[in-house]
Parts: structure tokens; sequence; C-alpha cells
């Protein structure tokens, strides 16, 4: 029998799964989804993986489709299982790789809504089990959401090279500081979506709520207008919750940056709730988006040159300050530009720092010297020991932060040296000892490592008088200068060759948890 | 079955016993998404879709229209991946 199938435009099942629906249905579908769609235990893996195979010719490929009426597999593209539902008039059969539902009488997959139910639980029970965890589904709109959709017909189309999120800032007396980090934090696809997409309960009853502000600059951002944004509720906000940064003298872009991170963070509690639905109360282990979002964790490993024994410990970071050859704290035992630099891909001209050795620099194990003694608890007296930094979290967005600025005793001076950084990061080389053992990462493979980058925040002038620009990327490879009010395309030459003081990578890879 | 797919048939058996299967298939998943091609692809399927007409295509006749290109489209770097962590997973598992 064959029918001629009715046009519809909405997920439908068909009439021919009645005959199927009936007694015991629901816990039999379930069955087969867990041991032949989506095996979630290692029995059902086991069986799964002897069983499925065509019961005409043995191959394991070639889209093996189970009978829903009966036990048996056959090839979807040897038509096997065709063969199969003619012979025995079972018309339904399932597809062992995604699980949809084939109508032999409609000649179609079809979609029974109680059917793809079951179908979305067993996968996600499965899944679960497996530790591979939730994918990622699309949207679709509840009944409110529809309704509001409906209310606001105004649509604003994305396309692949429109400028939206672009906007300038205005100066408002050495703020620049401020904007080029307000130009960073915008163009931080994580953050635009959680603001775009109000996930901000205020829980704060004035006011002077700074992620409230952020919320609206987000609006201003996105709004589609052109003209340069004046930001003097952020200013008196920030002024307000971080007094040091009071004032209309020029800041550091690095201290605002922190300064506001931590405001973000304390007035993020609302947002903030653990497994049990009770507000998480400690500042140290909160699950608010800034955290989400910057925290890393920094694990030092002090090693008694005695006995051995490794003391760690773990702080969390939002940024990761690298000292500059140049600089007065003795330094590069590396010589710049020095053995395969080129492991990110950076411009090497000729004896140019890159950021790898300043990262290298950074996690290379160091000599705490006999003045510095630690007590060991091994060994219960004060021994030399060596110290080493490496990564034991990274953060999704990753800030370095090139110390630039010398504050010391003797003598307050800006360091100019030219520090190559790549487009793409990888991060492996920094990560902590026993970190590729226990994420399982098989060697050469990278790609829970790898960071892009998208901004970059600058410096030109004196210590005395100076002034900050940014560059920021939209989509996969536009960047833009920002310059206060003035936004200019750039290239990524532009971008590579400047001086670089703060640099923004963003995770490439996200794993759901 | 010739030794070939017999060696398969052993290889598959053991990645799905060890739920190795669903992993690389989520990599894999993630890897196509990071690289655009699920975009080519959705926009191939658009143009079958617009081409038959809405009413009257079905899945199959996008299976027939999209495999060959979607073959053809994945990027070496992804193959060359996958085939290491089965590699890397193979040696892990050397009973085989």
């Amino acid at each position: 029998l064959i029918s001629k199938r009715k046009p519809q435009l909405l997920p439908a099942g068909c009439s021919h799964v009645n005959a199927y629906k009936v007694d015991n249905w629901r816990p039999n579908l379930r069955v087969i989804y867990q041991c032949f769609v989506w095996s979630g235990s290692a029995e059902t893996r086991r069986r799964k993986a002897k069983s499925c195979i065509c019961h005409m010719c043995g191959a394991h490929l070639n889209r093996l489709h189970s009978c829903l009426y009966c036990v048996f597999f056959g090839c979807f593209t040897k038509k096997h299982i065709h063969e199969h539902a003619k012979n025995k008039r079972h018309n339904l059969a399932i597809d062992l790789l995604y699980g949809g539902i084939y109508c032999f009488v409609c000649q179609d997959y079809i979609y029974d809504k109680d059917m793809e139910q079951i179908a979305k639980e067993e996968q996600r029970k499965a899944w679960k089990l497996q530790g591979v965890g939730e994918k990622y589904s699309t949207w679709e709109p509840t009944k409110r959401e529809l309704d509001l959709l409906r209310h606001n017909p105004k649509r604003r189309k994305m396309t692949t090279n429109c400028t939206i999120g672009l906007r300038g800032l205005i100066n408002l007396g050495n703020t620049c500081f401020m904007n080029c980090i307000v130009q960073a934090l915008t163009h931080t696809p994580l953050l635009r979506d959680f603001f775009l997409s109000d996930r901000h309960k205020c829980e704060m009853q004035s006011n002077s709520c700074l992620v409230c502000e952020m919320s609206q600059l987000f609006q201003e951002f996105y709004s589609g207008h052109r003209s340069p944004h004046i930001p003097f509720r952020l200013l008196h906000l920030v002024w307000t919750h971080a007094r040091h940064l009071a004032g209309y003298e020029q800041q550091d872009a690095h201290e605002f940056l922190i300064a506001a991170l931590d405001v973000l963070h304390r007035h993020c509690k609302g947002d903030t709730t653990n497994d049990n639905g009770k507000k998480a109360n400690n500042p140290n282990h909160c699950n608010c988006i800034i955290d989400q979002i910057f925290t890393g964790g920094l694990q030092s490993d002090v090693t008694c040159q005695v006995c051995h024994g490794v003391s760690t410990t773990i702080d969390p970071f939002w940024d990761i300050s690298l000292d500059l050859p140049g600089s007065s704290t003795p330094f590069w035992p590396l010589s710049p530009g020095g053995d395969g630099g080129t492991v990110n891909g950076e411009s090497h001209l000729s004896g140019a720092t890159t950021l790898t050795d300043c990262l290298r620099r950074f996690t290379r194990p160091e000599h705490l010297g006999s003045s510095a003694k630690i007590k060991c608890g091994g060994c219960h007296s004060y021994q030399e020991s060596t110290k080493q930094l490496t990564m034991k979290k990274l953060p999704i967005v990753a800030c370095f932060h090139l110390k630039r600025f010398e504050h010391s005793a003797k003598l307050r001076r800006k360091i100019t040296t030219y520090v190559s950084f790549p487009l793409e990061l990888d991060m492996t080389p920094f990560m902590a000892s026993r970190w590729a053992s226990t994420n399982y990462l098989p060697p050469g493979l990278y790609v829970l490592v790898r960071y892009a980058l998208f901004a970059v925040v600058n410096h030109q002038g004196t210590l005395e008088s100076g002034h900050y620009t940014s560059f920021i990327r939209q989509h996969k490879d536009q960047w833009f200068k920002c310059d206060d009010a003035i936004i200019t395309k750039a290239s990524i030459k532009d971008v590579l060759d400047s001086e670089g003081y703060l640099l923004f990578y963003h995770k490439q890879f996200l794993e759901y948890e | 079955m010739n030794k070939d797919s017999q060696m398969r048939a052993a290889i598959n058996q053991k990645l799905i016993e060890m739920g190795e299967r669903e992993r690389l298939k989520e990599l894999l998943r993630a890897k196509l998404v990071e690289c655009g091609w699920k975009d080519q692809m959705k926009a191939q399927c658009k143009d079958v879709i617009r081409e038959k007409g809405l009413e009257h295509v079905t899945v199959e006749d996008l299976v027939v229209e999209i495999t060959p290109k979607g073959r053809a489209l994945v990027p070496d770097s992804v193959k060359k991946e996958l085939l290491q962590r089965i590699r890397a997973f193979l040696a892990q598992h050397s009973t085989l």
C-alpha cells in the first residue's frame, strides 16, 4: 500500500503509528532506545555492540534500522529492512543511529509527538550515564515567548558582516581607560549572550547595581544606534563602588578591569544559586556569570629540595600578569626568540619576545633561594625549595596583562618592548602536569585548550600622559579599532603589530557540563 | 565477510562497548560545527528543499543529495584528528 503523504508543515506523526501505539508500547519503545540506539550502561553497550548487525548481510554500517514490531535488524541502504517490512507487513522501523522513526507506508520519517518525547528522554538519560553531557538543542519558543514575538514585530537580521554591537564611547575626561575595557567586555560573546537573554535578576534595592548598568550598556551597544554612547551612569557607578578609581585623572585600564569584574561579581548575587536552590554565600565558590567566564585556577607547586615533597595550592585568578624583558625584575634565562618559539605561529621578527616566551617564563620552576626558605611539612624544618606556577583550570576568557608600567621605589617608567602575540593560542604547554591524564587528552589533541584572540587594549604615550585604545574582533576575522568615540576598520596586521597591554583570548571549544 | 570488514566490525564493537563511539561522535559533532561544516550542510539542505518543494521532499531525498557533498566537505584536519584519537584509543586497548 503506497499512499501519498499529506502536505504538512508542522512536524507530525502519521496515522500508521496508531496500530503500534497500543498496550505496552511505551516501555517497549524505551527498551529499544536503551538497548540499541542510545546505550547508556556498560551492559546495554555490550549487547548493542554484539547484536546490532544486519540479519541479512551482517554489516553494521549502511544505516541499520530495527523493526518496531519484531526483533529484526536490517540495512536501510541495501533495502534489507524494506524487504522485511514488505514481507511481514511491519510498517515501522527505527534508525539505530539517530533514533528516527520510519514509516514504510508514508515512505518517510515521521515525528509522532509521544514517540519524540520518549526519544528525547532516553537520549538525555544515556548521555548522562556516559558523561557526555547535555546536547545543544535548538531553541523552541514557549507560548509566552511566541506572544512576545507577535506583539513586537520589529526584527533585526544578523548577517555575516553586519556591525551591530559596535559603538563609540565619549571620553568624559581621561576615561579612555574605562572605554577600552567596556569595548572588550561588550565583545565577550558569552557575556553578551548572558545580558541579551536577560539573565540578570536584580536583588539590589537601590539603583546602584553595576550588573543592571552593564545590561543597559549591552542594550545601548546592540540597539543599532551609530552615535557614540555617553557612559556617564557607568562612570558614576564605578566611582561609587571603586573609590580608588574615582577622579578625573588617568587610571590604569588593568586596574579598572579587575575592579569592574570584582564589583560585577559582587552584584551578581541574585543570579547565583547552587544545586539546592539556595543562594551561594561563599564569595570564593560563586557560580555567577563572571566566575563562569573569567575565573581560572592557578596551581602553585612548592617542591622541597631535600625531601622532594610537593606542597600544592590553587588560587583563583581573573588575569595573568606577565613580566617583560627590560623590567628590573631579573628575568630572562631564555634568549628572546629562542627554541621552538613558533608553537603558536607568532611572528619572530628577529629576536622579538613572544607571548609564549612570557608564559614559559611565568610557568617555569623558580629556585626560591637560601634567603626564602619554606617550612617543609615532610622535613619539619625550613628548607630551600623551588616553586612552579601552572594552570589548573583555564577560564573561558583568559586575560593576559603585560606588565608595562613599572612602579618600583627607584623608578616609574613604561616598558615599550614589543611583544608579539598570536591570533590563536595553545595553552597546553602551560597546564598543570597531571592535567593531561585526568582530562583524557590523547597525544596531538589540543582542541580543549585552544584560545582565540578577540580584544587587545593598547596604551600609547608615557606614564605621565598617555592614551588607551582597543582593537576588538567581530565575527571570525573582522577587527575594529576603538578610539573613544571613533571606530575604524582595522586589519589583522594592525592588531598583531600593536604593542599590546591587555590581551583577551576566548576558549574555542566549549564543553557543556 | 572479508578480513577488512571483520577488523572493522571488531573495532566498532570495542568502541561501542567502551562508550568511546559516543564520545567520538560528540567530538566530531563539535568540530564540524566549529569549522562551519554544519552551516554549509544546512544551506545545502535548504537548497534541496526549495528545489523539491517543501510538501514533497522526503528525508531520503536529502540523504541522497547531501551525503556525497557532506563527505567531500569534511576538512582534512578534522579527519586527521578523529583518526589520531581512534589510534590512541586502540593503542590503549591493544587486545585487538
